[in-house]
């Protein structure tokens, strides 16, 4: 009886947390004229589409949104490719040596993340307006890839790797780079991939820096491009909420690939 | 050799601090130096205001509603995100038929971007919309939602927390997981009540990650822009203006910079601040 009780209670909770999505995916199979004929009075209707018609995703691809989701995948894998190799060099630089100034070192990563990236993102855009990179990929991939907690995820999973596989490593002839391309690299796959997804995720759910720093027509990126349209007189919501369930589809896949590795980092960052 | 280890480790480490040092500590640093000095209009070029920007900002009406705004949002989103996350994390280790599916459910905002997720919600906020359905639904009356000073923050912290409650539940379930499953049980046994079993075990043991997510929570919520900017421009009357937007609007609308850049340093230092005082008061009781 308990059990059914906090079955009814969890499915209550996570139905209503549902509905808007749902409500989404539902609107952007229909034409944008019957967004709001469904709502007065509501109904089953409401949710569900019993002719769907994808002619919003297709007039999605010629719409800025469809350049700008283009543009978000190549700067967000842009960002994890060149991210991870930053990251995780300077985390075997951190664990796999002794020497002087490095506790100072993890200071400033430390200090990296505390100041939060959003709140000196005004000052930052002004610098890169001094530099020119403003409507560049490389301004927009830039601030992604020095990311401190991801970091601070490979250092403490690459303290984890035994001395002992590094001397032997020694022994046969590698170098540092060497120990870090074939012994580290290949042990620490899991805290990569959460890394990477840390890395991808910050990008891809930007929106102060983007708005800031890349809002011409070949820069810009997914969200910024649909809070444009939204901002208009005449809104196509078809088109919308079409674009509102890519940029979301798009994430989702990723995390849902790397489930086990997601709420790892989630789990690990909070916890120590 | 311990030199020539930190010649290699500096070598490992110099593309990383490059970063860092240029994209983060750079810029918090020149918003420091820049806000002490503003623009002359009669030398061209920037001169010396010592703490001007600041008393400009003080003694400015709508920063300093801004500030109180963004006090009162403070107080109200954290409290109750930081709750309803705790509950639902509770709910959803309970073994009960589909828990894993709903869990999921209240987890999938995580994956669409908050500026895209503040789009959503504008529709449903509309005075048409979703929102104004699912009450004439239940016989209530229609709310003018964003339009109505009294609203507009309620509406902005049903967003957030449709966003956010998800993703801080995460950290919350992984805690209450490694509570061994023996003590939970142990619980049970000595004839504790549900609600007895949550507040003096269960709280207890998830302490560190319910302390991480307070923190985390509080310094998100300090920086929430997005929705401020897509749904609301800081009205009705600036009634949400949150602060993360009255520095941008002061430096893009109003075209201000060295008075944001002042704005910046007191929005970092408030967020240092809270969280530092944070971490003392969860420190103090242990």
């Amino acid at each position: 009886m308990k059990r059914i009780s906090l079955s009814v209670l969890g499915g209550a909770v996570g139905i209503l947390f549902f509905l808007p999505l749902l409500w989404v995916v539902t609107n952007s199979l229909r034409p944008g004229s019957e967004t709001f004929a469904n709502l007065s009075p509501l109904s089953w209707q409401t949710f569900l589409e019993l002719r769907p018609t994808l002619t919003n995703y297709s007039a999605l691809l010629n719409s800025p949104i469809g350049r700008a989701t283009l543009n978000s995948i190549l700067v967000s894998a842009a960002t994890v490719v060149i991210g991870l190799a930053v990251c995780a060099t300077a985390a075997f630089g951190l664990a796999a040596f002794q020497f002087r100034g490095r506790g100072l070192v993890f200071g400033i990563v430390v200090l990296s993340f505390l100041v939060p990236f959003d709140a000196i993102a005004i000052p930052l855009s002004t610098m890169f307006r001094d530099w020119q990179l403003t409507n560049t990929f490389a301004g927009l991939v830039l601030p992604g890839i020095g990311n401190g907690m991801a970091i601070f995820l490979l250092r403490q999973f690459f303290l984890g790797i035994p001395a002992e596989l590094v001397e032997a490593g020694r022994l046969d002839g590698l170098g540092w780079f060497g120990v870090f391309r074939w012994i580290y690299l290949p042990l620490s796959k899991p805290a990569l991939i959460g890394a990477g997804l840390m890395l991808f995720l910050f990008q891809w759910q930007a929106y102060v820096w983007p708005l800031l720093i890349g809002t011409d027509a070949n820069h810009i990126l997914g969200p910024v491009a649909l809070s444009n349209l939204q901002g208009q007189n005449f809104t196509d919501y078809g088109l919308v909420f079409a674009g509102a369930v890519v940029l979301t589809v798009i994430p989702l896949v990723v995390i849902a690939g790397f489930q086990r590795y997601f709420v790892q980092s989630v789990s690990s960052t909070g916890l120590k | 050799m311990r030199q020539r280890q930190g010649l290699i480790a500096l070598a490992f480490l110099a593309p990383a601090l490059v970063c860092l040092a240029v994209l983060r500590i750079v810029p918090a640093i020149s918003a420091v130096v820049e806000s002490f000095y503003t623009e002359s209009l009669l030398r061209g070029g920037r001169v010396f205001a010592g703490l001007g920007n600041y008393t400009d900002l003080l003694s400015n009406k709508d920063f300093r509603q801004s500030v109180g705004v963004t006090l009162l949002f403070t107080v109200l989103v954290n409290p109750i995100q930081v709750a309803v996350s705790f509950l639902l994390a509770v709910l959803f280790t309970q073994r009960a038929a589909g828990a894993k599916l709903w869990r999921t459910l209240v987890i999938l905002p995580i994956a669409t971007p908050p500026a895209v997720s503040a789009v959503i919600w504008s529709v449903i906020y509309r005075p048409d919309g979703l929102a104004n359905g699912v009450l004439e639904r239940l016989g209530l009356p229609a709310q003018p939602f964003l339009t109505s000073p009294s609203q507009v923050l309620p509406s902005l912290i049903v967003l957030l927390s449709w966003i956010g409650v998800g993703y801080w539940m995460l950290f919350l379930i992984a805690g209450i997981q490694e509570v061994p499953e023996e003590v939970r049980e142990a619980a049970l046994l000595d004839g504790a009540g549900p609600w007895r079993r949550m507040i003096s075990v269960v709280l207890p043991l998830v302490r560190r990650p319910l302390a991480f997510v307070l923190v985390a929570d509080t310094v998100s919520n300090l920086l929430v822009f997005a929705p401020v900017q897509i749904l609301t421009k800081g009205g009705p009357n600036g009634n949400s203006n949150l602060l993360m937007y009255d520095v941008y609007s002061r430096a893009y609308a109003i075209g201000d910079i060295h008075v944001a850049q002042a704005e910046v340093v007191i929005l970092v230092a408030l967020t240092l601040a809270i969280v530092a005082a944070q971490f003392r008061l969860l420190r103090g009781d242990q």
